[in-house]
């Protein structure tokens, strides 16, 4: 009964939302005003009612209904409660239906916080987010149902939820994945009714910023803990893989940051508007491509979900109506914007140029990149792949420029400037970067190759210049509090990127890692730490069984610690899981996997010593931080009712 | 009319974009095409399973038209295109089986026991049909790799030149005979 209330009440959440697409667009049309206020309660209503579907799943999966074919294959009854929960979006169904979740609430969130925008603007947005709520909907309700029963013959247990998805990261990384993915469907909306008013000026990029902000936040929260999931989850100790999936993440994101920088000029400066538009548009549109790619099946993948060919016509006729009525819109609209700003060659409109130039060349490095083998493919040319080499060594040019970009930008001026003021500033950041980082890096590694002090050096070099622009402000005590938050979020999300940009060099170059074959009792040596394996204990979980590695690590005779490396047996299914033991520091990993079993009681262990992994997480989280905390800058919190009218 | 152009251009991206995408969504994304087609099959020298003193090369095969089985006991598949294999010899097909050693790793000191491998291999064609005139082993995979196998069953059609027509990978049924093979043999 209660799946079914769960159909049901889908059923009516698109009705609402067949309604807020249709009566705010066409009151908006028409200027009917009331048929534009009808929109935030049509909001609010489909988000009630997703909201009740999604619980009735959340429901079956907790009462181990196993009569739902959705719970009889994600979940069984021995899944810890909490899991269970988690299986609800672990399978392609349950996914989607998360994903409806997220769009429903972030339009009811966009219902109750728009009140100071003019009524034509907010009908559209509305009715911009109730179609493409409409379009998930269908295909829900259509095509991939998570409350289909399996009636009558239903199974006494269920399949058990893949046990790479029984982990915290699983918990929490595909809803803040989908919270970023679906908040940039607001962006998309503001842009799609900015183009349909056609009123594409310095108050619509005010509006739309502190949206795109938050699906950014969201979305770089999600992609960091995706990486870390990966790491703590695989057994292979790396932290990016450049797969077809992460690359469908990355590339909404790259995006997306270009839109922050692109829509801070558009507001300040009243220029770059129709490069804004299509930024908002691209950065959804590669949202939606990156689900296109990952739900149908169309390119391999170690995520690999189950292929269908009916939902893979499905979400790309969804995709051409959704991107390809967005821009035909641009292109009939965005012709007749004109910018009025003027500025010079050397200033900081430039410099965000550029950052956008750079970070839009990055997508399209990992778009070709992606989609290469497949078009080539396609064009009859034979079946080529495209790894990591490639992405590795395009990233590590374009970091360069963006980097020395990076650190120079946030001293220059609007309009223009004169080399003379930066001048100095410049040369001392250079100066201070190079001194410390060869100060560091020879005093602590034997070996330093040149790109690893080249990116150790940038990384530095934006740290000292943040620091330089932060003093230049700050050189009066009264001027800190004129400071908003967006100018510390600024910085933050510099910094981080700095940190990402020197674990990763530092993690690659001195990462070092070592297989060997054990007896208890065997010392093996690494990274300055000695690994005692002192054997293997059997262990028993609430649904699996397994081994576990017991290792203890000396630094210098001292005990450090004692790991335990597990490798499980699920007990439905028989899958085997790595289960790595991690000791965490921010200065360095030890990170431990247990291998085979070998003849004569040995046993195959993986050690790694990863210095400063952890920072680039650390980074992640800086920069997701400056995100939400720009949400709080006075500018957007205004709730002014004179604003209204504006 | 410039601008007109170039705001054009991002929707004309899109939808190029779009018909591969569409092409893609009905094509298998894990079928490989392989390199090898239409080309000169590589060179080997390679051991009789069974008599291992025994040498084969591409000279003994020089004018014959015939397949490559690649085939192991540890893999299913292989053993369920066994029976279709041998019907296909019993029809008057030269078939020469490469047998592909899965569990044998030098670098892991692994000891090679021939004997209790010719005795799995009868058991096995004893068993489900034997289809081959004789078994080649690649014991160090080098000629595997040079095919482009990817795994185990793969069957390639060579002609009297020694050139690659056919590079099946998977199972060969009468569905697959029909469609890939037989035109090729003029069946």
């Amino acid at each position: 009964m209660i799946p079914e209330l769960g159909y049901f009440s889908l059923t009516l959440a698109m009705v609402l939302c067949v309604l807020l697409f249709i009566f705010p667009m066409w009151g908006a049309h028409t200027g009917n005003l009331r048929l534009m206020r009808a929109a935030p309660s049509l909001a609010v209503g489909q988000f009630i009612f997703v909201l009740l579907s999604f619980a009735a799943l959340i429901y079956a999966s907790l009462t181990d209904d196993f009569t739902v074919a959705y719970v009889a294959h994600h979940s069984s009854s021995t899944l810890p409660w909490y899991y269970k929960i988690t299986s609800t979006w672990g399978g392609h169904e349950g996914a989607i239906l998360l994903w409806l979740v997220m769009q429903a609430g972030w339009t009811a969130a966009v219902a109750l916080m728009s009140k100071s925008l003019p009524w034509p603007l907010r009908a559209r947005v509305l009715g911009v987010l109730g179609f493409l709520a409409v379009g998930f909907m269908l295909y829900t309700l259509l095509m991939s149902s998570p409350f289909d029963r399996l009636l009558p013959y239903y199974p006494v247990e269920g399949r058990d939820l893949n046990p790479l998805l029984q982990d915290p990261g699983m918990i929490i990384h595909p809803p803040l994945l989908y919270m970023g993915y679906v908040g940039l469907s607001v962006s998309f909306a503001f842009a799609i009714a900015a183009l349909l008013t056609g009123q594409l000026d310095n108050l619509w990029a005010k509006w739309s910023r502190p949206w795109t902000m938050a699906a950014w936040g969201f979305l770089t929260l999600g992609i960091t803990i995706g990486s870390w999931w990966a790491y703590a989850e695989l057994g292979w100790g790396g932290w990016w893989f450049w797969d077809p999936v992460e690359n469908a993440s990355l590339m909404p994101w790259l995006v997306a940051t270009a839109l922050l920088h692109s829509l801070a000029v558009t507001e300040k400066r009243g220029i770059f508007k129709s490069w804004t538009v299509l930024l908002a548009i691209a950065a959804f549109s590669l949202s939606l491509l990156g689900t296109f790619i990952v739900r149908s099946g169309i390119i391999v993948s170690v995520h690999a979900f189950a292929s269908d060919p009916d939902r893979g016509m499905f979400i790309l006729a969804f995709l051409a109506i959704v991107v390809g009525g967005g821009l035909t819109l641009y292109a009939l609209r965005a012709g007749h914007v004109s910018s009025e700003g003027r500025y010079s060659l050397f200033s900081r409109e430039v410099a965000l140029w550029l950052n956008n130039i750079l970070l839009v060349v990055a997508t399209l490095i990992v778009l070709l990149g992606t989609l290469l083998p497949m078009i080539h493919k396609e064009l009859g040319l034979g079946s080529i792949s495209i790894g990591e080499p490639f992405f590795n060594q395009m990233f590590t040019y374009l970091i360069v420029p963006f980097a020395l970009l990076l650190g120079a930008a946030p001293l220059l001026r609007w309009k223009q400037n004169k080399l003379k003021q930066v001048a100095g500033k410049y040369g001392l950041g250079v100066i201070i970067a190079l001194v410390l980082t060869a100060a560091w890096l020879f005093s602590s590694f034997a070996k330093v190759s040149a790109i690893t002090f080249m990116a150790t050096a940038l990384a530095l070099w934006i740290m000292v210049m943040s620091a330089q622009d932060l003093l230049q402000k700050t050189a009066q005590a009264q001027s800190i509090k004129r400071l908003g938050l967006s100018y510390w979020a600024m910085q933050l999300g510099h910094i981080g990127l700095a940190l990402v940009i020197m674990s990763v060099a530092l993690t690659s170059a001195y990462s070092t890692e070592r297989d060997v074959r054990v007896v208890p009792g065997e010392q093996v040596a690494l990274g300055g730490y000695d690994f005692r394996f002192d054997g293997v204990k059997v262990i028993r979980g609430p649904n699996y069984t397994g081994h576990a590695g017991v290792v203890t690590v000396f630094k210098q005779g001292e005990q450090e610690t004692v790991l335990h490396a597990e490798k499980r047996r699920y007990d439905i299914g028989m899958q085997f899981m790595t289960e790595a033991a991690v000791d965490a520091g921010l200065s360095r990993d030890l990170y431990l996997a247990l291998g085979e079993q070998l003849t004569g009681g040995a046993w195959s262990l993986r050690i790694y010593h990863k210095p400063f992994v952890r920072v680039m997480w650390l980074g992640g989280i800086l920069i997701a931080l400056a995100g939400f905390i720009v949400l709080f800058d006075r500018r957007y919190r205004r709730r002014n009712p004179k604003e209204a009218q504006a | 009319m410039n601008k007109k152009w170039l705001v054009l251009t991002p929707l004309a991206v899109f939808l190029l974009l779009c018909v591969f995408l569409l092409k893609g969504l009905f094509s298998d994304p894990r079928e490989l095409q392989s390199g090898r087609v239409n080309q000169a099959l590589p060179a080997f020298d390679l051991p009789d399973l069974m008599t291992p003193q025994k040498r084969w090369t591409n000279a003994d095969m020089a004018g014959q038209t015939y397949l490559i089985n690649v085939w192991g006991t540890w893999c299913p598949t292989c053993l369920a295109e066994l029976g279709y294999l041998t019907e296909l010899r019993e029809r008057g097909v030269t078939i020469v089986g490469l047998y592909y050693e899965q569990g044998y790793d030098p670098d892991f000191g692994d000891r090679f026991d021939l004997a209790a491998l010719q005795q799995e291999v009868r058991d096995m064609l004893a068993r489900a049909g034997d289809p081959y005139q004789f078994n080649m082993l690649d014991l160090d995979r080098q000629f595997i790799l040079d095919l482009g196998v990817s795994g185990a069953p793969e069957t390639f059609l060579v002609n009297g030149e020694g050139k690659v027509l056919v590079h099946h990978t998977g199972d060969v049924n009468a569905r697959v005979w029909r469609a890939k093979f037989a035109p090729l043999l003029g069946e």
